[in-house]
């Protein structure tokens, strides 16, 4: 090939444009958009799986809605595909029983729409996939492939757990160390069923609403049974049975799947998996994705954005599990050697996200700032999330970095 | 110097997005029906054919499935472990096995490998989740809109209970809107060769482009369907 002439040059051209055509073609016959595939949501959502449905907020939708996440673009995770409940509009309470039980001193069943008459409890709550930064591991771990667009603040409302306990006169045994809950199987959906700490029934929720309106049946709807401080498997959608019990469900939701390794007794800032091995989980060397690990994002500037200089406008949110404060986010623009103190919008515990902000004094030119969190308890983020190295790609909570132009 | 490798340039970016546009579906190898059929009627197939890992997480990943209900001969695991780990293992894939998969055209009975995983190799069914299709597709054709419904449940799937001579059958039916246009005719016109009734126009690759217009949710097709007069 000493010479091409123009005329091959076009030919060759055309080849390559056909193919990309044809690429994309392909691509619009095979993904439906977002909307298609869940009625009301924002097209712009990043399809990860159709069956059951899996969609990722594109990261700027995220950062551009700092204060809550409207079901239009609230992520989703399904572990189950329920026919017909593929929309953001809320789904029918009447007639959907849910049964209570286990170790119970007087095992109930109540219809969802008893609880609207019960007193009602409101949330704000950081509802978080714990695979979200799965892609951010290396080497790369099993899963959809989340980027940090798996996470969302929102508001629930709807009745506590505990009052309905009490409201129906009913003792849970001082025996029962975790509640399992069970999502509906209508349509012969697949099994789904996940246990939390007994520590959780302090603030559950059996949530009605999300953000003021009837909770999306996409979501959950009519009633989701909310963990606050959990990551969002733990949230059981369309819950139709709750059990009091001694231990950790075994189904596979609750183990292998969902789980990182651990250490019984110890409280290493680490986990102890040798990235890209494989790790035999058991209820005894491994937990359950459970609190919400410590984390903070950068939500301005932008990857890749160009602002204004000197003063640039960095903020962002971090959250935790709502167990004590976050006391501090801090930002670096020289690789972590110094760290600048951002101001942060609220004090107190809170299971939703703590919006934080700093303006820096930048040059003209390439910089990379990143953010670190810390709370109460003295828990902070690594600087290389990789240490957390998992197959699954759960729970990555590393320090976030954005490259970023001052002009 | 430096203009004669801007064609070819173009040309590998072309083939780049199109191989980056077009990894929905899995690529040739020996065992990609298996995986196909044991896989779909749980995942979207872009779920598994994205993926990249050492056999060693796959032979895990199989774990954890089995652990979840998948039924597998120690053949068949054999199969799909190979197949996982050579073409969506670490490494890149071996060059395709000479085209011959690719360029001969296929036959509807090749393309129903597709198919028998939940329908039985001879369309029998396996109840209480998969109906069967021999004998049962002659009435769906022959039924009003049963035509249509047909190629809609192939392309879009189909998810929620349904009848089928007084029994009912509760299982989850894949989208196969990955399937070209070709070879979804075929294989519905392999299925009507079970049973065809009078007048059958055979389907067409055009059909299939039509219907692939307005993209419907499985929940829709069952709604399609309980609108059919049928047995």
């Amino acid at each position: 090939m000493e010479k091409v002439d123009r005329r091959t040059t076009l030919k060759l051209m055309g080849m390559g444009a056909a193919l990309l055509a044809a690429g994309g073609r392909v691509m619009a016959q095979q993904t439906p958009t977002a909307d298609q595939l869940v009625k009301g949501k924002n097209a712009n959502l990043i399809v990860l799986s159709q069956r059951p449905v899996v969609m990722e907020t594109p990261y700027d939708l995220l950062a551009s809605n700092p204060e809550r996440t409207s079901k239009e673009i609230l992520y989703i995770r399904n572990n189950v595909d329920l026919p017909g409940y593929n929309t953001v509009e809320g789904a029918s309470p009447q007639g959907w029983k849910v049964e209570v039980g286990g170790l119970v001193d007087k095992p109930f069943t109540f219809e969802a729409s008893e609880l609207f008459a019960l007193p009602q409890t409101e949330v704000t709550m950081v509802l978080q996939c714990s695979g979200n930064g799965r892609t951010l591991y290396n080497p790369r771990p099993s899963g959809n492939p989340w980027q940090r667009g798996g996470v969302g603040n929102v508001t629930f409302r709807g009745v506590r757990l505990q009052d309905i306990l009490a409201a129906k006169g009913v003792k849970v045994s001082e025996k029962a160390l975790f509640i399992t809950a069970h999502a509906s199987r209508q349509g012969n959906a697949p099994e789904f069923v996940r246990s939390v700490p007994i520590h959780a029934l302090e603030n559950a929720l059996l949530a009605l609403s999300m953000n003021g309106e009837p909770l999306p049946a996409v979501h959950g709807g009519p009633v989701r049974l909310v963990f606050p401080g959990y990551f969002g498997v733990n949230n059981v959608k369309w819950v139709e049975k709750i059990e009091f019990a001694e231990g950790e469900n075994t189904t596979a939701e609750q183990v292998p799947r969902y789980r990182v390794p651990a250490i019984p007794n110890t409280h290493l800032p680490f986990l102890p998996q040798e990235p890209g091995k494989r790790y035999p989980y058991t209820l005894q060397n491994s937990r359950a994705n459970w609190l919400v690990t410590l984390n903070s994002f950068i939500f301005a500037p932008l990857e890749g954005q160009t602002v204004e200089g000197p003063y640039v406008r960095v903020e962002g949110v971090a959250f935790n599990d709502g167990i004590v404060p976050i006391v501090s986010v801090e930002v670096s623009t020289n690789g972590g050697r110094t760290w600048h103190q951002a101001q942060l919008s609220t004090q107190g515990k809170t299971f939703g996200w703590v919006r934080w902000r700093t303006t820096l004094y930048l040059r003209p030119g390439e910089h990379e700032v990143m953010a670190r969190a810390w709370d109460a308890a003295g828990r902070s983020q690594p600087l290389d999330g990789n240490i957390a190295w998992n197959e699954r790609g759960y729970e990555y909570n590393g320090v976030m970095r954005v490259k970023f132009s001052v002009a | 110097m430096k203009k004669p490798f801007l064609p070819l340039g173009l040309l590998t970016l072309g083939l780049a997005g199109y191989l980056a546009l077009g990894q929905y579906t899995l690529p040739e190898g020996p065992g990609k029906d298996l995986v196909l059929a044991k896989c779909q009627a749980c995942h979207d197939i872009g779920f598994v054919a994205r993926e990249r890992l050492s056999r060693d997480r796959w032979d895990g990943v199989i774990d954890e499935m089995v652990l979840r209900g998948l039924s597998l001969t120690p053949e068949e695991r054999a199969a799909i472990l190979d197949y996982l780990a050579t073409y969506l293992g670490t490494e890149p894939p071996p060059a395709s096995p000479p085209a011959q998969p690719a360029s001969s055209p296929k036959t509807g009975a090749q393309v129903y490998a597709n198919c028998q995983g939940c329908h039985g190799p001879q369309g029998e069914g396996n109840p209480p989740a998969f109906p069967p299709l021999r004998g049962h597709v002659e009435k769906i054709l022959k039924a009003e809109g049963g035509r249509t419904y047909l190629l809609l449940s192939v392309l879009y799937g189909l998810q929620g209970t349904i009848q089928v001579e007084g029994k009912e059958y509760a299982g989850i039916m894949p989208s196969f809107a990955w399937l070209p246009d070709e070879e979804v005719a075929l294989v519905l016109n392999y299925l009507a060769t079970w049973g065809t009734p009078q007048g059958f126009t055979p389907y067409t690759p055009e059909e299939v482009k039509a219907a692939r217009a307005k993209v419907l949710s499985p929940e829709e097709v069952l709604k399609h369907r309980q609108g059919l007069k049928l047995p």
